[in-house]
């Protein structure tokens, strides 16, 4: 297994498997999830849209500018078929999880092996200064083609046709390669994993906003703002309309020539280091960060700031759209017919929808605040500061405190904003309070996730992992609640909950939640205290 | 105001079916600085989490300046300052900012003291929590420790990340701790660490104090070993052999080596002199050989031989 002569590549077998080996499960949840979501969303258009005069009114609801920067360029709109609208529509959500994916896995494997002293530990066994890297890129790269032969096979079992899905899985593991290449330029440019991986997210969200903004001003990838984004490339194959493969080529030049800087890059420096230098902090801390309070706010802020940009920027996209989707019904009479109180009941009821599944992603940030203190536990940062004259309800409480008072702040200006776009979009004004109501309303089924994740913390800590398991099952209840078997949805607290503005108020559910909420948190912090701190 | 600043007995703590601490005993007395030997994995840090009432003890009696340690947390916290031998800052604060931060739950530090430390240390209070090595962040910690103004100071392998000329400034620091009266449980596997700053020691095996005392009282407990040149060397190996609280007896031409009990010290001495003596030495067992000696047969098991 020992190569004759020694280079740069030494051991690099032996790392990709190890690489491998390491990311085998990870890499078969991704698949099958990515393949089975498509899946089961190829089918669901396809039954829902099953007549062409759907589908055309789809396509123009799609080519409003708001809808056109969270879809694709618009092919095949004026013959809108169940291809068109998969690659146009549901194409770029397959390709945003999968470059995630993928640059992740690079960071994981080149800044966080390095950050935690594990690759220098293989770097002085017999190994290339450029194996670690390829044993990164190479693990991308399968885990990107496993998802991308998994969804391609998932897609032959729906009605669509196979050159097509290729050109559109195509698209997807381009893109996968792509960003494993702009995470291996910044792998070498950071000396943290969580540095690069930000960094690595940023080219992905101007990659995003390049290729949106690129398609509201010119359809069919006709600005050069398109052409600059690898969504962009990708959306260009035109699949299920008219298939073209030549975009696909720029990508895998780009992501070569990523490879090869990144390559150049970690030629140039220590291991350990980054090529930017580690900005300085303050040497002394401001009066401000003072108190439990305060310390979790400085821990907790960027996640924090990202997720409230995400949960408000969708509430505002829906306010957005509103006006759009009471153009679509009244262009639709058969639609009208299935809703007695007409369009204003349509968009009521999408409005409770949507507020419930932003209502679930605030609860899935509190959850995750929550597996923070968990993990300020497990690497013993929280007996640092327990040592000192600080109760554990102090400690944890301040923690679920900010969760909550974050996850209630990022609803209400989610509220707020939904309700300021959908006036403008609806031209009129009665949809703030109404709106800001709805999102207050979610407020104590939030805190009862919140506090089933501090009971999980308080008893059963190691068990943590079920609290997301629940958090899924709360998000996959609230939006498909529907489809599913009668009273699938009883553990859900959001079931219980009032679905405004489609139903009226009702004070006592929500009482009764809050009474709930409430009883869990204080159960949780009290069984903390009685338990060993462990790390 | 107790005598003791920590008086433990009987103390029991397992994680599962594993006993780590199987009738631990513990007395600190207030003022003294105690060092707590073991090797890794024999009770040392969870007998600190329990006294910090992080753990709960199953069984036994635990006092920590005169009060509960589980129950009492808080209240006692104030008095004391804790030293992990792993520390972990947060990653987007300074060391600067995790000191101060850490200073302020216990209502503030003197900057003075802080500044001092900060600088006797050489820490750049300026970097990134995740950019400090581990010698860095442990200086932290110190810093962040010392400059309280506490009592107690509970210290967990304080110095493993330290260098040779941190480490001397640590010891400095200790002393003058010491010397301002603050009580120090040290706990380390650096016995030159403890030779130099501890009188009184516990060694800790399996869950167990297998040693406790001062280290003279120790000592009083081993042997000295006593090198002579001597001009009648045979008949002197002969003698000796056969007197009680002799051991080891080694000849090496004009030299005898012999490890001697305290108690026949003065006894071997005296006939020592009859065989006309050239030269002597006489070593006090070091703590090396005190710690080795409660391990002897885990070395053996090994396959290093043990000490005297």
């Amino acid at each position: 297994m020992s190569t004759l002569v020694d280079t740069e590549l030494s051991g690099t077998r032996g790392l990709v498997r190890v690489a491998l080996r390491l990311d085998r499960w990870r890499t078969v949840v991704w698949a099958v999830a990515v393949a089975g979501l498509t899946q089961v969303s190829v089918s669901a258009i396809t039954e829902l849209y099953s007549t062409p005069e759907s589908r055309a009114g789809r396509a123009q609801l799609i080519s409003s500018p708001a809808a056109t920067a969270l879809a694709g360029p618009g092919y095949g709109l004026d013959d809108y078929t169940v291809g068109a609208m998969t690659a146009n529509e549901l194409g770029l959500w397959i390709m945003v999880p999968v470059g995630i994916m993928a640059l992740l896995t690079v960071t994981r494997h080149l800044r966080a092996a390095e950050e935690d002293g594990r690759l220098e530990l293989v770097r002085s066994a017999p190994v290339g200064r450029d194996a670690p890297v390829v044993a990164g890129l190479a693990a991308a790269v399968v885990a990107t083609l496993a998802v991308g032969v998994l969804t391609f096979l998932a897609l032959l079992t729906t009605e669509l046709d196979a050159v097509g899905s290729a050109a559109l899985v195509g698209g997807v593991v381009m893109v996968g390669l792509v960003f494993a290449g702009v995470s291996a330029v910044t792998s070498q440019l950071t000396a943290h994993g969580r540095t690069a991986s930000s960094l690595a997210m940023a080219v992905l969200g101007v990659a995003f906003l390049l290729r949106a903004v690129g398609d509201v001003r010119g359809p069919e990838s006709t600005s050069v703002l398109t052409w600059l984004s690898p969504f962009g490339w990708a959306q260009a194959t035109r699949a299920y309309v008219d298939e073209r493969f030549w975009p696909l080529a720029i990508g895998v030049v780009a992501a070569a020539l990523l490879v090869g800087g990144a390559f150049w890059l970690a030629g140039r420096r220590d291991l350990g280091t980054g090529l930017l230098a580690e900005r300085l902090g303050r040497p002394r801390a401001t009066d401000r960060l003072t108190g439990m309070f305060a310390l979790t706010l400085r821990r907790q802020l960027g996640a924090i700031v990202s997720w409230g940009a995400g949960i408000v920027l969708s509430g505002a996209l829906i306010g957005l759209l509103a006006g759009e989707l009471v153009d679509y019904v009244d262009d639709e009479p058969q639609l009208a017919q299935m809703f007695p109180d007409g369009p204003g009941g349509v968009i009521a009821s999408a409005f409770a929808l949507y507020t419930v599944f932003l209502a679930v992603m605030a609860a899935a940030y509190a959850s995750t605040a929550v597996g923070a203190a968990r993990s300020e536990e497990l690497v013993t940062r929280g007996a640092l500061v327990l040592a000192g004259p600080v109760s554990r309800t102090r400690w944890l409480g301040s923690q679920v405190g900010l969760a909550g008072l974050a996850a209630a702040v990022i609803m209400l200006l989610t509220g707020l904003v939904m309700g300021l776009t959908a006036n403008a979009s609806l031209g009129s004004d009665g949809h703030l309070a109404e709106l800001v109501g709805a999102s207050a309303v979610t407020l104590p089924a939030i805190g009862c996730v919140l506090g089933l994740a501090v009971v999980v913390l308080g008893v059963a800590p190691r068990a943590f992992g079920l609290v997301w398991a629940y958090v899924t099952y709360v998000g996959v209840v609230g939006l498909f609640g529907g489809l599913l078997p009668d009273g699938s949805d009883v553990l859900s607290p959001f079931t219980y909950t009032p679905q405004l503005p489609a139903e009226a108020m009702d004070w006592p559910p929500v009482l009764l939640l809050t009474v709930a909420a409430a009883a869990l948190i204080s159960a949780g912090l009290a069984a903390f205290r009685r338990r060993d701190v462990v790390g | 105001m107790t005598e003791n600043a920590i008086a433990v007995s009987g103390l029991v703590k397992s994680f599962g079916a594993k006993r780590a601490l199987d009738g631990f005993d513990l007395t600190v007395r207030t003022g003294e600085v105690h060092g707590f030997l073991g090797p890794n994995g024999a009770g040392k840090s969870t007998t600190i989490r329990v006294l910090l009432g992080l753990l709960r003890a199953d069984a036994g009696d635990v006092r920590l300046l005169g009060g509960d340690p589980w129950r009492d947390a808080v209240a006692l916290h104030r008095r004391l300052a804790y030293v992990p031998g792993e520390v972990n800052l947060w990653p987007n604060l300074s060391g600067g900012e995790s000191i101060d931060v850490l200073g302020r739950l216990r209502g503030g530090l003197d900057p003075a003291r802080r500044d001092a430390l900060v600088e006797r240390f050489e820490l750049d209070p300026r970097i990134k929590g995740r950019a400090y090595s581990k010698g860095n962040r442990q200086k932290v910690a110190l810093v962040a420790a010392l400059a309280a103004d506490v009592e107690l100071l509970l210290m967990d392998e304080p110095t493993s990340g330290l260098d040779p000329l941190m480490e001397a400034v640590f010891q400095q620091v200790v002393q003058e701790a010491a010397a301002d009266g603050r009580t120090v449980l040290l706990s380390s596997h650096i016995l030159a660490e403890v030779e130099a700053l501890c009188r009184r020691v516990t060694i800790i095996r399996q869950g167990r104090a297998v040693q406790s005392g001062s280290l003279e009282e120790l000592r009083s407990l081993t042997r000295t070993t006593v090198t002579a040149g001597l001009r009648d060397a045979d008949e002197a190996e002969r003698t000796l052999a056969t007197l009680d609280g002799v051991h080891h007896v080694q000849r090496d031409d004009g030299h005898l080596t012999v490890d001697v009990d305290t108690a026949s010290l003065n006894d071997v001495l005296a006939r020592l002199t009859g065989f006309g003596v050239r030269s002597l030495t006489a070593h006090p067992p070091t703590l090396e050989d005190l710690f080795l000696r409660e391990y002897s047969d885990e070395l053996a098991t090994l396959g290093v031989e043990g000490s005297r």
